[in-house]
């Protein structure tokens, strides 16, 4: 069963205790939604709206995502089978050394 | 340990001993230490009779072509730039360092010096993420804003290595994000073809060297690219930008937006000049391991030198150019561009133009979500920063928090649908074409892939049309060899923009049109960066 939707409050909360295990300080940032004069960043609030969408889009994109299965076999087999293609930091590099 | 690991191991160790006992400062690096590169006759050309007039007019082949023929001296040539940076940079803003005393006494010293190649005595403008040596390097942001580097990044050194001259550092967007601006977003650099009209996009975010190639502020510049930073300003300002292969070019001394994506390359007036960049600034460096062990740099001012039967322009190779459907879809001003760029290239013999499919999963492997997989490598090493001065990010804060709250999970996936998609683009383009257009630079920019952009024509009100080609791995020369014949038969890229008005020039300088040209947010940021 999928797990329900995190709130808003739920997720500001998982995204301060993220940031402040690796030691960032959201309230660093001007409280609210004004950004600071000074420097042009943006207000907490702001920033707060901003991850909370990014966490939904794209953390939850990518982490749904299923890699095919290798050519040739089942792709309801795919999960079983875990050959999913290697990790790799420079595809153009690597080309050199897959020769 | 491999003999090429033992070997790089104890090149890299050597010249640590080296940097240490000569009392190098403690920042980590070794300034790279070499000679020039070898060119052949191509990258020297005659001027066109209308540029003999004007030395900021000439190409870079064509000022080496002055100045190694006694032609032109490297000091009026400097001279000439600088008096256009005097009466033109408070419009364009180009610039955010202008070492005019330093590039006089190097244009001096030039001319005393034995000739070192065609980038002898040529004024560059260098993006200011480029570590220069003893010049302040900020690239446009808080946190860098009293950064004075021990040595130049690798990619400057090998261009003074040549004979370059450094004329000055570019305005660029806030660690490479958008287009220029200041670190709090207000924006400084216009395109140089509507100098009087700051809305329009120069593209950015190596947006001040472009500004000032087009503008005749300097012969040739340097840009990064991690999501079209070289293509779109170059493409926005009629200019041609090479986008190098990932490791072509050292990385060593370049302040990092996302390591795996960053890619320095030229941005220069066609793609000769290009050529002579990227052959001046490529090569294995010690100091980045991405760069070893890699095919040699082919001949890339040949490959650049159009081919003719009779009179006639061909194909330097036989080459199939892959269209991605849709690419020339509609009516608008772009894609009459792009249809008239297709029907051009389809006449040059030796070339074929071919129908190509987007590979699978396109959309979902080159969109948003996975071009975010790049964050946690802005936000990782900038960890000291975002643990102490969240404010000193200015409007770009919101991507480096985005990269620290992406899993590792995410980041692993991410890299596995790097190689997926590598090999479909293989499998499914590079099969049936040898350099395909591309839509946009992100989806090649993600794979480390080379891409060139350049101009195919001009908007009813005037601005540029450019569009990229994008290229196999290392296949730099193929895609400089058909810019070059595409080049051979259009006249865009010698066209040049109008100088601003002098008038108006002096009166913007106390006009709103200087000191508020808009501004971007934070969120403005997010929804721009590279």
């Amino acid at each position: 069963m999928a797990p329900t939707p995190a709130t808003d409050a739920e997720l500001d909360v998982m995204i301060r205790a993220r940031l402040a295990s690796l030691g960032i300080d959201l309230d660093q940032l001007p409280p609210g939604t004004a950004s600071d004069p000074a420097t042009g960043a943006p207000g907490r609030d702001s920033v707060l709206a901003s991850l909370r969408s990014f966490v939904r889009g794209s953390v939850t994109a990518i982490a749904a995502y299923q890699l095919p299965a290798p050519a040739g076999s089942d792709p309801a087999s795919a999960a079983a089978l875990s050959q999913q293609p290697a990790p790799m930091l420079y595809p153009s590099i690597s080309t050199e050394w897959r020769k | 340990m491999s003999t090429v690991d033992r070997r790089a191991f104890l090149a890299r160790t050597a010249a640590v001993a080296a940097a240490a006992a000569a009392g190098a400062s403690a920042i980590p690096g070794v300034a790279w230490a070499g000679g020039p590169a070898r060119f052949g006759p191509g990258a020297y050309v005659r001027p066109r009779p209308e540029a003999f007039a004007d030395p900021t007019e000439l190409t870079l082949a064509e000022a080496a072509w002055m100045i190694k023929n006694g032609r032109l001296t490297p000091a009026d040539l400097v001279e000439a730039y600088l008096a256009r940076v005097g009466a033109y940079e408070p419009v364009y803003q180009a610039f955010n360092t202008v070492l005019a005393d330093q590039a006089r006494a190097a244009a001096k010293a030039a001319g005393k010096r034995r000739h070192t190649g065609p980038l002898h005595g040529i004024p560059l403008a260098i993006k200011d993420n480029y570590w220069t040596a003893g010049v302040r390097t900020t690239a446009n942001s808080y946190l860098f804003q009293d950064f004075v580097p021990p040595h130049d990044a690798t990619a400057v050194a090998r261009l003074k290595a040549n004979g370059a001259i450094v004329l000055g550092k570019t305005q660029m967007g806030p660690l490479a994000t958008t287009r220029a601006t200041t670190p709090d977003g207000r924006v400084t650099t216009v395109n140089a073809w509507t100098p009087t009209i700051p809305g329009t996009d120069p593209g950015g975010s190596s947006t001040g060297t472009a500004t000032s190639v087009a503008g005749r502020l300097a012969t040739s510049g340097t840009g990064t690219q991690t999501g079209g930073s070289i293509t779109a300003p170059s493409n926005a300002q009629n200019l041609t930008g090479l986008k190098p292969t990932m490791g072509r070019v050292s990385l060593a001394g370049i302040i990092p937006l996302s390591y795996t994506r960053d890619h320095p390359g030229p941005l220069a007036r066609d793609a000769r000049d290009a050529a002579i960049m990227l052959t001046a600034m490529a090569g294995e460096d010690p100091a980045d391991p991405r760069t070893q062990g890699l095919p040699r740099v082919p001949d890339l001012v040949e490959a650049a030198t159009p081919v003719y039967s009779g009179r006639k322009v061909r194909a330097r190779w036989s080459t199939r150019i892959g269209v991605l459907p849709g690419y020339a879809d509609g009516t608008s001003a772009t894609a009459l561009a792009r249809q008239a760029f297709l029907s051009t290239v389809d006449k040059i013999e030796g070339v074929r133009l071919v129908d190509v499919p987007l590979p699978d999963e396109w959309d979902l492997l080159t969109g948003g979500a996975f071009n975010n997989v790049r964050l946690p490598e802005r936000s990782e090493p900038f960890m000291p920063y975002l643990r102490t001065d969240l404010r000193g990010f200015g409007v770009s804060v919101t991507g480096w928090l985005q990269g620290a709250l992406l899993g590792a999970n995410e980041f692993i996936t991410g890299q596995r649908a790097k190689l997926l998609l590598l090999e479909r683009v293989l499998d499914q383009i590079f099969a049936r074409c040898d350099v395909v257009v591309q839509t946009g630079p992100v989806p090649f920019d993600i794979l480390g892939l080379p891409e060139i952009g350049f101009p195919i024509g001009f908007t009813p009100a005037g601005v540029p049309i450019g569009t990229i080609l994008g290229g196999e791995p290392y296949a730099e020369d193929r895609l400089l060899s058909v810019v070059a014949a595409y080049q051979a038969v259009t006249d865009w890229h010698w066209r040049r923009p109008p100088n601003p008005p002098a008038p108006a020039a002096s009166a913007l300088r106390s006009s709103p049109a200087l000191t508020d040209r808009g501004r971007l947010t934070a969120d403005d940021v997010v929804a721009q960066m590279q």
